[in-house]
């Protein structure tokens, strides 16, 4: 019983968290934000926005509860919100329950005193030819950092840059000799379904849904459970964001969001490197993750939110969120050079990722709606079921890749990249039913 | 007379009012989540308008041929306009017969408004039908078993510790030696601390540079680190939970026992004492059997927590590697997890069955034993 009332409390308290904007200011411009959640990064943000003009409010909220409240205001017909800013993952929902306007000629307004990233911008369209759901805000990624100690043990000839998962593991071994103590560290409390969907599974296997129980595949989990594993550090299953262990010595070399780095690089810039994650057989697997910005349809001020969009594309507030909340810009025109020294290494690494000749961009999910969550869990069963608890990885595969396809199927998601576009549901190459 | 005879029941009001809003009303709203389902079916319109009568339904996912199309010029609530198209689809129903009439671009999905010629239907009415699903997605979660498994190893290991310090905390107390009132605020402290506090504050002892390691290092018991917090042997890890339980919540145990033991006479115990029972056999024969009632609540309410513990297993262990049926619950509920609320609400009426379960059962145990000793005496 009580359980169910916490549930109906948290959900409660979730909805007390979207903050109702101020009444008195007339009229304000209001940027609803699923990201910046954090009290600090909040404030910081709010700062950005605000400096746009004195009628702006900058609201954060949990992504669910923003939803419901475009829903809500769909429905009643009065909207307070005039902007959304949230992760692609978050607009699939909102398009799919045709909430926003569409955007095509406020991009191509942008676009001519700015260079936009083209592949989000296509991302931004949500599969279709005509409607620009989002402009795309900002952009960041997973990428490896490591304390400047572990650097001696660098297997020779091996190009930091450019590293293979090999030659990790065979780094991650040398630490462990020298030390004794597992010197790698992964976020598994943290953002490990990342770590394989846009890293191991693309390194390995060329894509993230299509081959997942392919031969490949199975290889991949064999490297990680037999030559990776027994080098990351065992605390690594309570970890959730890794700049801690790294500023406290536990672990020498992580992988990471680079919003969740940052501490470590802000605090002792001196003491860390950021680089590229390691490369596979197929390729160098990574994930850029990309944030948008839309307009509900039931905002009050159409030209007002679009003159707030151009505002946060403009390239002094593109490095300003940079400097500050360690997002990247999605425009080429900003200027990096000023930057504080351990921002100017997480750029260089993430410029580094994006640019590797091998590189093989992996988004996130895309168009599985209200499931979106769903995936990840399947990525994490995988992992936890094989590399811990020492489950028949083959087996594992299969069971999972069903589940998998049965998603697939019921949702109607369409491959993304890196797997070949798919007309209808994506299926699992191998097999999955 | 007719008034008395209303008043107790009069009395029951507010208290069933709120058992009615608290408890009934989201139990019946669990209820209904765990065993219906939500499917969508597009109704297919003989006109280019909500309100036009249906030609035919369509099922989610039904690729479908775009024989016309129609702009409208939507007014917005705040006066403006946008452009909302009606589009005439053909598509085989569940019958397999053809089906053809108008939707709007809510409910499918099309690449090119103004020019594609086949689309998707991706959205419809809802109607809800009762399921089993959920039910079976929870038994077949590979984490379920291992959920309740470790659910109940952490209360059989804590409970019956919590008890036998709780009692001896509250022998200490009632036993008025110099400074046994300073116990009851030491005792106190965990109670104000919240459990997610408590996990943190445990997990800061045990983890790898945490203080317990560094006082072993430093004074030279161990060269290296042990690394508590790990896969391969969760018995560490079990362990730290049980200590940080025993630690958090035996002071809410030995509350009730406290007064428990007040609302014992005095009599009983000197009568004892006269006859020349030792302090053991005043515990075994006096005490604990008039203690029962406040043991049966504080084994109740015990229970109950136990299968709610959920931040000090998070804390310390990450939450997917131990896991225990509170965190399940809350895996399938969060939004940015499975999302699913009608798993979640199985798990809560598992977690309420079997807290249900084992409640009666110890009040039985319990009060046959306490009716038995009553009956003696």
């Amino acid at each position: 019983m009580n359980t169910k009332i916490r549930l109906s409390l948290m959900a409660l308290a979730a909805m007390a968290l979207v903050v109702p904007p101020a009444l008195s200011q007339e009229d304000p411009v209001t940027f609803i934000s699923t990201q910046f959640n954090v009290v600090e990064e909040a404030e910081r943000a709010r700062a950005i926005v605000q400096a746009f003009g004195s009628g702006v409010e900058f609201v954060v909220s949990e992504e669910g509860p923003a939803i419901d409240l475009l829903r809500a205001e769909a429905q009643s017909g009065q909207g307070v919100q005039d902007v959304m800013g949230a992760l692609h993952g978050t607009f699939p929902t909102l398009a799919g329950e045709d909430l926003l306007f569409d955007l095509t000629d406020l991009l191509a307004d942008i676009e001519a005193s700015a260079d936009i990233n083209d592949a989000y911008v296509e991302l931004g369209r949500m599969g279709t030819e005509d409607f620009q759901y989002y402009v795309p805000w900002m952009q960041a990624t997973l990428t490896m950092a490591a304390n400047n100690e572990a650097l001696q043990y660098l297997p020779e000839g091996a190009d930091i840059n450019a590293l293979t998962w090999d030659q990790m593991a065979e780094w991650a071994q040398a630490m462990f000799d020298a030390t004794g103590e597992a010197k790698m560290g992964l976020p598994v409390a943290g953002l490990i379904h990342r770590f394989m969907q846009g890293y191991m599974f693309p390194s390995f296997t060329g894509g993230m849904v299509t081959q997942f129980n392919s031969p490949e595949a199975a290889e991949m989990l064999a490297f990680l459970r037999d030559d990776l594993w027994p080098y990351v550090n065992p605390q690594s299953i309570s970890y959730a964001f890794m700049n801690e262990p790294l500023l406290s010595g536990e672990v020498w070399v992580a992988f990471d969001h680079v919003a969740r780095l940052k501490p470590a690089f802000d605090q002792a810039p001196e003491d860390f490197i950021a680089f590229p994650a390691p490369a596979g057989p197929a390729g160098r697997g990574f994930m850029p993750i990309v944030a948008g910005l839309g307009i509900p349809y039931t905002t009050g001020d159409v030209a007002a939110a679009e003159d707030l969009i151009r505002y946060m594309l403009s390239p002094e507030v593109q490095a300003q969120v940079l400097e500050q909340l360690g997002f990247y810009p999605v425009i080429g025109e900003v200027d990096v050079a000023s930057l504080p020294a351990g921002a100017a290494l997480q750029a260089a690494a993430v410029a580094a990722q994006s640019a590797s000749e091998d590189g093989i961009p992996s988004l996130l999910p895309v168009g599985l709606g209200a499931r979106g969550g769903e995936i990840n869990e399947i990525y994490i069963n995988t992992f936890t079921r094989v590399i811990i608890d020492g489950e028949d990885i083959q087996t594992v595969l299969d069971s999972e890749a069903e589940r998998l396809q049965a998603l697939l199927n019921e949702t109607g998601a369409s491959c993304w990249a890196p797997d070949p576009a798919s007309e209808g549901p994506c299926q699992i190459a191998t097999g999955g039913m | 007379m007719r008034r008395a005879k209303w008043t107790p029941y009069l009395l029951l009001v507010p208290s069933l009012f709120y058992l009615a809003l608290f408890f009934l009303y989201p139990m019946t709203q669990a209820f209904g989540l765990a065993f219906s389902r939500e499917t969508q079916t597009l109704s297919l319109r003989a006109e280019p308008v909500e309100s036009a009568a249906t030609t035919g339904a369509l099922e989610l996912q039904t690729e479908v041929v775009v024989l016309d199309r129609q702009q409208l010029d939507e007014t917005l609530p705040n006066g403006g306009t946008r452009p909302s198209f009606w589009y005439l689809i053909q598509g085989t129903d569940l019958a397999g017969e053809t089906v053809e009439g108008w939707a709007s671009q809510r409910s499918i999905f099309i690449e090119n408004r103004r020019t594609s010629e086949t689309a998707r239907v991706t959205g419809g009415e809802a109607t809800r039908e009762w399921t089993f699903e959920h039910v079976n997605r929870m038994l077949t979660d590979f984490r379920f078993s291992s959920a309740i498994s470790t659910t109940l190893l952490l209360m059989v290991l804590i409970i019956p510790a919590q008890f036998v310090l709780a009692i001896i905390m509250a022998l200490v107390l009632q036993s008025q030696v110099r400074g046994s009132s300073m116990f009851l605020y030491i005792y106190a402290i965990p109670l104000g601390i919240s459990d997610l506090v408590a996990g943190i504050l445990w997990f800061a002892i045990f983890t790898q540079r945490g203080f317990l390691n560094s006082l072993m290092v430093s004074a030279g018991l161990i060269d290296l680190p042990f690394i508590f917090i790990r896969a391969e042997n969760i018995s560490w890890m079990i362990s730290i939970i049980v200590l940080a339980e025993i630690w958090r919540a035996t002071s809410i145990v030995m509350i009730i026992v406290v007064s428990g033991l007040q609302a014992i006479p005095k009599d009983y115990l000197e009568a004892g004492e006269v006859f020349g029972a030792s302090m053991w056999q005043r515990l075994r024969h006096i005490i604990l059997p008039l203690l029962k009632p406040s043991l049966q609540v504080a084994l109740i309410l015990r229970t109950i927590l136990a299968f709610q513990v959920f931040a000090v297993v998070i804390a310390i262990t990450g939450g997917d590697i131990l896991t225990v049926l509170s965190n399940e619950t809350f895996r399938w509920y969060d939004p940015a997890r499975f999302n699913n609320p009608s798993v979640a609400a199985v798990y809560a009426g598992f977690i309420m069955i079997v807290s249900l379960a084992i409640s009666l059962f110890y009040m039985r145990a319990v009060r046959s034993q306490d009716e038995a000793t009553k009956s003696a005496t």
